[in-house]
């Protein structure tokens, strides 16, 4: 039984080329399934891996109570001092928090792909905000002066908006500012922002002494809990402290759910048309055979064989078109860089990730279409009549 | 049996086939119908924008704010027909999850501004004595089961208010329609004197200016003039029109227009070639059952009819079989999602672009196997035995 399968199927899969146009039309329909099922994962893959790449699990991030975004909250000179007092916090070697009081201001950047103006966060920050973020690193240039009119851009920003080349004077408002340096704190959303001075953005803004987020680095991540207990027993603090990593975990779910909302019923669609494709395909591919294979069956082979190498020549071509269509993204959009606007209303920087579960995934489905599609003809082709030797 | 007849049997004649070719041209105009009534809802901000509408927004960016006095020093600019202002309170009903698309507007001049939102007279009347009104949107308050007469808190995410509390109470005096369903009526308007007064922080601010011009030929006159206006200020600003605004807006979400093309380009590319290779197979078998019918005596042309008409019918059966299914779809789909993505819904321009794809369809995959069966040498098929 096995030989005469293995007989079969090797018969089947040589008398492909002698199909050439259903066979290549078969393997490119089902690519184009598995290319557009991947192209979606991608996107949400890569937008994922940016944001929840984000944040330690040792810096408590403080918003005011409801603002649920940095860009909503706002805290005033008091309240950043009475949360560097929290107990939970590490301390340096002159006891003071290694804390970070930040502004943030969207501003307009020119985005690259389409011309237009989209939001980028202008990050107002003092000397501890580079300690607290992991990975850190200037890649060209320095870090500004305080009290200057100096720019540091990430690095993303760099790669999607133009005019933030090194060196180079930009007008944000009626604001000019010098890029003095770029850095990068390894693809996480914070090379999608630029910085300044927090005084001086404090002083153009009209922002006084008030700040919007304080980033605080813990003792431990479970000190967390501590620092919580403190701010709700404080009457004059009413705020939410979250640990860094959690606040950007919850940011990213939303958008890279709708992607998948989006892209996993578009490919299930698509994929019954490629499965309707592949049928037809089968199905003629053993009306051809007919003779053959009622010969066959005249010469002592059952219809097991006979089923099993039309269901091999199903999987074969949809195993072509799936690794075909996988190759073709993988190719083409892996690395590619976009933006789309993130949870505190800027745009976030990620570039596409073509992940292993996802070819699985892919390759998996264009594995069902081929087994759905080769299912009706295999099991017609294992009836074909010893009579139809005669058939014309 | 007439020529019609004759053409159905065999577009029938393996009824599998048919039925599969049918589906998967169905699946493409299924996808077809249903992406384009999602990205025509998608896009409808730009398309329902007032030819005379401009928008000014702090020239740093949108979600900077402008000084209050911006709005009765933009009304002296020539041209100028009417400004109103409206600012983003970042609205939320009890829990920050309910968010409430919700502006601090000037009640007056914003519903001149917006004159195709609809409200009975008495309601109008309400909304512009009352401060403490809150006007919803027809979307919006179905969404939250509102009626008229709710006192409804709503917090901001943003703003507080002297005492410190983040919530402001409203009464809902007025519930607005629009005169055209891609109008989208899914947020709230309220007094800006009401939010102002009891700010805690950033009082006489106002986000963002709506200016009506008197003439849509004056658009780029008016705006220049704005915009010189508060050139060198600490607050320069930025005129755009509505529909620019909007557009700009949408392409920070990315290229959608893109994405969605290129899927439906899929979509179309695989049908192309499964119909396509299809039919060529198909005329091939009837090579002899051609030729009798020639012998029969019909003409080269009627058999190159008869087999583009087949195709026509496949495609044309299809692809409305898919134009219904996704019209189905969108129809069940608008009402649950009329608060985020208002005037969902298979509009005329789409249905009339997918019977031009099912004729281009059915001419790109049925003009080959048309000639085909129109050059068969009866001599030679029927030679062949």
């Amino acid at each position: 039984m096995f030989r005469q399968s293995l007989a079969v199927t090797l018969i089947n899969l040589k008398s492909i080329p002698q199909r050439p146009g259903m066979s290549i039309a078969t393997i490119i329909s089902v690519a184009l399934v598995v290319g557009v099922l991947l192209g979606f994962s991608a996107m949400a893959n890569g937008f994922r891996a940016t944001v929840q790449g984000t944040g330690s699990q040792d810096v408590a991030i403080f918003l005011r109570s409801g603002a649920q975004a940095e860009l909503n909250s706002g805290l005033s000179r008091d309240e950043v001092r009475l949360i560097e007092e929290a107990p939970g916090l590490a301390r340096d070697s002159g006891g003071e928090a290694i804390a970070s009081a930040e502004l943030y201001v969207i501003v307009d950047g020119t985005k690259r792909s389409s011309g237009t103006d989209a939001n980028i966060p202008l990050r107002g920050v003092g000397e501890d905000a580079a300690l607290l973020r992991q990975n850190f690193e200037l890649v060209e240039g320095r870090m500004f002066a305080p009290g200057s009119n100096d720019l540091v851009v990430g690095r993303s920003v760099q790669r999607e908006f133009s005019g933030f080349e090194m060196g180079e004077e930009i007008r944000l408002g009626n604001n000019n500012w010098q890029i003095v340096g770029v850095f990068s704190t390894g693809g996480t959303v914070f090379d999608s922002e630029i910085w300044a001075d927090l005084g001086v953005i404090q002083n153009l803004y009209n922002r006084g002494s008030g700040v919007q987020t304080v980033r605080a680095r813990l003792e431990n991540p479970d000190a967390i809990e501590r620092v919580r207990a403190y701010a709700e027993n404080e009457p004059r603090l009413n705020l939410d402290v979250q640990a860094e990593q959690a606040y950007y975990a919850s940011q990213a779910g939303a958008t890279s759910d709708l992607i998948m909302y989006l892209g996993w019923p578009l490919s299930i669609a698509m994929a019954i048309g490629a499965f309707a494709g592949a049928w037809n395909t089968l199905y003629s591919s053993v009306d051809r055979r007919t003779r053959e294979i009622a010969t066959l069956r005249a010469i002592g082979f059952s219809g097991f064989p006979a089923f099993v190498g039309t269901m091999a020549e199903a999987l074969m071509l949809s195993a072509i078109g799936g690794l075909v269509g996988a190759a073709a993204v993988y190719l083409l959009f892996n690395g590619v860089s976009a933006s789309t606007l993130g949870g505190s209303f800027t745009q976030i920087v990620f570039s596409f990730a073509v992940t292993p579960s996802a070819i699985i995934a892919g390759i998996v489905m264009a594995l069902v279409i081929g087994f759905l599609g080769g299912l009706v003809p295999a099991i017609r082709a294992a009836r074909v009549p010893i009579l139809a030797v005669h058939a014309d | 049996m007439n020529r019609a007849t004759l053409v159905r049997k065999s577009l029938f004649r393996k009824k599998v086939r048919a039925i599969l070719l049918i589906l998967s041209i169905a699946i493409a105009f299924f996808i077809f119908g249903a992406l384009g009534a999602f990205y025509k809802a998608f896009n409808s901000g730009v398309e329902v924008a007032a030819a005379d509408r401009l928008v000014t927004v702090n020239k740093i960016n949108f979600t900077v704010t402008m000084p209050l006095a911006y709005q009765a020093r933009v009304a002296q600019v020539e041209g100028v027909r009417n400004v109103s202002h409206a600012s983003w309170f970042g609205g939320y009903y009890q829990e920050p999850q309910n968010f409430v698309q919700t502006f601090a507007v000037d009640p007056e001049t914003y519903l001149i501004a917006y004159d195709e939102l609809t409200l009975p007279p008495e309601q109008r009347e309400a909304f512009l004595t009352d401060r403490t009104c809150l006007a919803a949107g027809r979307a919006l308050a179905n969404q939250y089961g509102w009626s008229l007469g709710d006192r409804i808190p709503l917090l901001s995410n943003i703003w507080q208010q002297q005492d410190g509390s983040s919530a402001w109470d409203f009464t809902i005096c007025a519930i607005f329609d629009a005169d055209d369903d891609a109008v989208p009526t899914n947020y709230a308007i309220f007094h800006y004197d009401y939010f102002n007064e009891t700010l805690a922080f950033n009082r006489d601010q106002l986000g963002w200016l709506i200016v009506s011009t008197t003439d849509p030929a004056l658009n780029a006159e008016v705006s220049q003039a704005i915009d010189a206006l508060f050139a060198n200020s600490p607050a320069e600003t930025e005129t755009t029109t509505e529909a620019a605004f909007t557009q700009a807006f949408l392409e920070q979400i990315g290229n959608i227009g893109l994405i969605l093309t290129s899927v439906i380009g899929a979509a179309f590319a695989t049908i192309l070639m499964i119909v396509g290779t299809t039919m060529v197979l198909a005329v091939d078998e009837r090579t002899k059952e051609i030729a009798v019918m020639k012998t029969l005596g019909f003409t080269a042309p009627s058999i190159f009819a008869m087999t583009l008409g087949e195709v026509f019918l496949l495609s044309l059966l299809g692809g409305l079989i898919g134009l219904g299914l996704a019209w189905t779809l969108v129809s069940l789909a608008a009402e649950s999602l009329a608060g985020f993505i208002p005037g969902l819904g298979i509009s005329l321009d789409i249905a009339l672009i997918a019977l031009a794809l099912m004729v281009g369809l059915a001419l790109l995959t049925g003009l080959l196997p048309a000639m085909r069966a129109m050059n068969v040498q009866i001599s030679t098929a029927l030679g062949k035995l």
